[in-house]
């Protein structure tokens, strides 16, 4: 038997719809969706799911439970289990306060640790009013990674101190980590190994293993950090 | 935390010159507005990838605080609906992506609730069965292709990518695709072609 996936139509389109009823269309291109719509049997039952949809979102997830999960969201950072040393802020405000700043920096030509694929890690410190970028020796106060990915995906960050190791980061290659992080524990040195890569990474494996559990083809960067006075 | 207590900075990941705070007022609107235009969508595209109420809740939480965080360019986006749902789109493919969804156990669950042999799968539950039997790489551009119905062109524009590239990662979901059905899923074929 012969089955068709879908895929888009002559002038049907979900998207387009939903773009109607999100009023996303203007003008002539609104009239004209809207004509076709009201004419074509497909799009009008793409409209009944769409009510269905939201039928059930306000059952399921009404608009005060939404805005408080998102509040909570926002607010908190996810603690990982074995994070006791590299903390993330708790505050969502302060941390996307320390985003916001660092992002109006670019690294110099000379800031950061470049590997030879072209993919480099630069680290941006808060202290205090001022914003300043990390060379190796990193003080207090929270402390953004900026990635250039130069074209992986995915990438993994891993803080690694004698003796144990804490996963940062690892999902898809962004300019910056979602999270901002302080360096709370005691060690005076450490490596912030961050690979890159054009598959989903294994943040546990890199964990446990180190550069090691890269995989073939990954970009490595190795950053090492001393603790400030 | 109550909203009251949210408190975003605008322009957080693209960093507008002079990122005022958004307050208590201005963000339970603007979090009133996005759940008016875009909440459904984003519940139902979590609903239908994820297969599962709870993730889904969470999901659609995570996907609108990742929406706040790049204020700037849901704002700035040609399609806010297309911008947000390819966020969502994301997550809930990187959530697949660490469940190791088994798409044979998928495959099997469809035969099983076919009522008989000649009646064909449901569409975009064979789709959503099918993703992650695919590449990564490929598994957005089929949500964006057979999902969202968006044409090549459109795809590419959505997503950055070039139109060869587009076309290159539907071919790949399709390859992928026939493996697996041919696999776990005999009786049932797509129509020839490298294009869908």
């Amino acid at each position: 038997m012969m089955v068709d996936l879908g895929g888009p139509g002559t002038a049907c389109s979900a998207m387009r719809v939903r773009r109607l009823t999100a009023g996303e269309l203007q003008g002539a291109d609104r009239d004209r969706t809207q004509q076709h719509v009201d004419g074509c049997a497909r799009c009008q039952a793409l409209l009944r799911e769409l009510a269905d949809e939201r039928a059930r979102l306000a059952r399921d997830v009404p608009f005060d439970a939404f805005a408080a999960g998102v509040a909570e969201k926002l607010a908190h950072t996810q603690r990982p289990p074995r994070f006791a040393r590299w903390a993330p802020l708790a505050a969502a405000a302060a941390l996307l306060l320390a985003v916001g700043t660092t992002l109006t920096l670019r690294p110099s030509d000379d800031g950061g640790v470049r590997s030879k694929g072209g993919a480099a890690v630069a680290l941006f410190q808060r202290s205090g009013a001022e914003v300043h970028a990390v060379q190796a020796v990193v003080g207090k106060g929270p402390i953004m990674v900026h990635l250039e990915p130069a074209g992986h995906a995915y990438a993994a960050v891993v803080l690694v101190e004698p003796g144990e190791s804490s996963l940062l980061y690892a999902g898809p290659a962004r300019a910056e980590l979602p999270e901002a992080f302080e360096w709370t524990g005691t060690a005076r040195r450490a490596t912030l190994l961050t690979v890159f890569a054009d598959k989903p990474l294994d943040g546990e494996t890199l964990r446990r293993e180190g550069a090691k559990g890269a995989p073939k083809g990954a970009e490595v960067v190795q950053v090492p950090l001393e603790r400030g006075q | 935390m109550a909203v009251s207590a949210l408190r975003v900075i605008a322009g957080g990941r693209a960093g507008e010159k002079d990122p005022g705070p958004l307050r208590v007022r201005a963000d339970a609107g603007l979090l009133a507005e996005m759940y008016e235009k875009h909440a459904a969508a984003v519940y139902g595209r979590c609903r239908y990838l994820l297969r599962d109420d709870e993730g889904a809740k969470d999901a659609l939480q995570e996907v609108f605080a990742k929406a706040l965080r790049a204020l700037p360019e849901f704002r700035e986006a040609a399609s806010p609906a297309t911008w947000v749902l390819r966020i969502a789109t994301h997550h809930c493919l990187n959530e697949l992506r660490a469940r190791r969804a088994a798409w044979r156990d998928q495959l099997a669950e469809l035969a099983k609730d076919r009522r008989n042999e000649v009646e064909p799968p449901e569409r975009r539950a064979l789709v959503r069965a099918l993703l992650s039997a695919a590449p990564a790489e490929a598994q957005e551009v089929a949500v964006l292709y057979f999902v969202d119905e968006l044409t090549q062109a459109e795809i590419a524009q959505a997503t950055g990518r070039s139109l060869p590239t587009v076309r290159k990662r539907l071919r790949d979901f399709l390859a992928a695709a026939r493996a697996a059905l041919a696999e776990a899923l005999p009786g049932i074929a797509l129509p020839e072609g490298d294009e869908p």
